[in-house]
Order: C-alpha cells, then sequence, then structure tokens
C-alpha cells in the first residue's frame, strides 16, 4: 500500500494522439463520470475514484486530464452555479459525449482481446 | 480564519499558478471540500488536506499548462512586459544620472526604487492582460537578478543582503502588487 501511495503522489500522464488507447487515469475518470451519470464536477470524480480504488489523486490530475479529455472532446464542460459553500466561486460541470463514450467502448475491447486467455498463466507467475 | 475558511497561503499560491481556464472550478472544488472536512473532522486535519492537495496539485497543474499553448501566450506577454520594463529603467536609471550626483551611494539608495517600481508596473500591466503572464514575469526577474549578481555586475560593494533583496522582493513585488491593487480596486468598488 505504501508503495501505491508514493506511485500515485503525483499524476502526469502523457497526452495520446485521436485514435490512441486511452492512458490509466484518462480511462479511469471516464469511467467515473460514467458512473456518476450527469453533470458532475471534480471533486465528485476524484471522491468517486478514491471511494472505488483508494487512489488518492489530487484534484490538479482530476483537472488536468478532464482538461485533456475536453480537448480530445471525448466529454464537454459547462460553468454552473457560484455557491456561498465554494466562496461565491462557480462549479465547472463536466459530462461526457458519444466520442467518450466510443472511446472507452474500443479502449475496454482492446483490453478484453489482449488478457483473453491471460488467467491461467497469471496463475503460474 | 474562521473555522471554514481555507489556509489563505494556500488559496493565494493557487490562485497564482493555476490556469485561468479551472482557477474557479478547482479553488471552489477545494474550498467546498475543506468545508465539508471541518465539520466532520478537526481543523488541522482539513487544514493539513487541503495543503497536501495544494503542494500536490500545482505539479500536475503546471505541467498541463505549460503543455497548452495557453502558456506559449503568457510567456509572450511576460517577454514583451520585461522588455518594456527594461527599457522603462534604463530610462529613469539616465534621468537620474543626468539630474542626480551620479555617487555610489545615490546610486545604491536609488536602484532598488527605481527597480521595484518598474516590478509592481510589470505585475499590474501583466496581470491586467493575462494573469497567468506574471508569474513567467516573476521567473524572469528573479533569474535576470541571478545571472547578474552571479556575473558580478553591481561594481560598488554592497552587502548580501542587498543583493538578496534585488533576488527576492523583485519576483514577490511582481506577483503581489497586481493582487494588492485588484482587493483596493474591489474594496474600492464597494465603497
Amino acid at each position: 500500500m505504501a508503495l501505491d501511495v508514493s506511485f500515485y503522489w503525483f499524476y502526469i500522464v502523457e497526452e495520446m494522439k485521436r485514435g490512441e488507447l486511452l492512458g490509466s487515469l484518462e480511462h479511469i475518470i471516464l469511467l467515473a463520470l460514467v458512473r456518476l451519470d450527469g453533470d458532475t464536477h471534480g471533486m465528485i470524480v476524484r471522491r468517486e475514484i478514491e471511494e472505488r480504488t483508494g487512489r488518492n489523486i489530487s484534484i490538479g490530475a482530476v483537472y488536468a486530464t478532464l482538461e485533456r479529455l475536453e480537448a480530445k472532446r471525448y466529454i464537454s464542460s459547462f460553468i454552473g452555479e457560484p455557491t456561498p459553500q465554494r466562496g461565491g466561486r462557480a462549479k465547472r460541470l463536466f459530462r461526457v459525449d458519444a466520442a467518450g463514450k466510443r472511446a472507452l467502448e474500443v479502449s475496454e475491447q482492446t483490453i478484453r482481446s489482449m488478457t483473453a486467455g491471460l488467467k491461467d498463466r497469471w496463475r503460474t507467475i | 480564519m474562521s473555522r471554514s475558511s481555507p489556509p489563505a497561503f494556500a488559496c493565494w499560491l493557487l490562485e497564482s499558478v493555476l490556469p485561468d481556464l479551472y482557477r474557479e472550478a478547482i479553488l471552489g472544488d477545494l474550498i467546498e471540500e475543506y468545508t465539508l472536512r471541518t465539520e466532520s473532522t478537526s481543523r488541522l486535519t482539513a487544514c493539513l488536506w487541503f495543503w497536501s492537495q495544494t503542494f500536490r496539485s500545482v505539479p500536475s497543474m503546471v505541467w498541463s499548462s505549460l503543455r497548452s499553448r495557453d502558456c506559449l501566450i503568457s510567456v509572450s506577454i511576460a517577454v514583451g512586459v520585461y522588455i518594456a520594463m527594461e527599457i522603462l529603467q534604463y530610462a529613469a536609471n539616465l534621468s537620474i544620472s543626468k539630474w542626480v550626483a551620479p555617487t555610489p551611494a545615490t546610486y545604491v539608495v536609488l536602484a532598488p526604487i527605481v527597480f521595484l517600481t518598474a516590478c509592481a508596473m510589470g505585475g499590474c500591466v501583466a496581470a491586467r492582460i493575462r494573469t497567468g503572464a506574471t508569474k513567467f514575469l516573476a521567473l524572469m526577474v528573479m533569474t535576470t537578478v541571478a545571472v547578474l549578481i552571479e556575473q558580478k555586475a553591481c561594481t560598488i560593494p554592497v552587502p548580501w543582503w542587498y543583493e538578496f533583496g534585488f533576488l527576492t522582493l523583485g519576483p514577490l513585488t511582481v506577483i503581489i502588487t497586481p493582487t494588492l491593487f485588484g482587493r483596493f480596486k474591489q474594496q474600492g468598488a464597494v465603497t
């Protein structure tokens, strides 16, 4: 666990060309957005990932990845209403677009085909 | 600092570093989560969480900003403002040497005033054009002063703290002046 924490201390994920596979954090964040089903903001995504995977990701890493996903047009965002709980600052709400769902499908298919028949080998390693 | 207000310095640090596009969203998210944490845990734990998020978020956001065109625009603005600052300083130094007796003592007293005034003006202009440009301008000022100290450009013998003052106060003036100016402006608008 200690190793995991030190490994995930900083997230710097390289940008990929369009059509390539999703990076691990991109994949996780897209899945979190689909799972949350609707317009959601960065902190909720961070919390969802932490609750489900135990990874304590920084909010900066989440937004840096969301920015890349938005640049690739996998997700879209819009500004919400500012609230007093947020010090009068507006939320930025994100939602998965059709291209994002397609990218997830392609990624899932690739991983499934690459891992097919490997379960027995893992047991022997 | 009230129970629900997050560490002011961490907020200032994030405001200075975060890109314009996500600044409001990230700070808002952190403040909201901090408020929730102060209700369920101690203020110290919530503060530590806020600081850890700040330190861990800065590298990701700086890296992300460096790879985007947003950063190039900010650097270009910083370079332009820096050139204007240097011209201003040169003109001020020239005028001073013409009108005031150019003794080493006069120069030692007037040089920091001219330098800090130019830094303050440069910071305000850069922030007015683009908030993100101030951090690059501060970095440029710091690098130039460090190089000048290393090259021993100052021929007049001065104590170490005099040069150290240029190295630290210059970049700080570039960053802090626009913030202070903005607050005065806001207060003026309210009253």
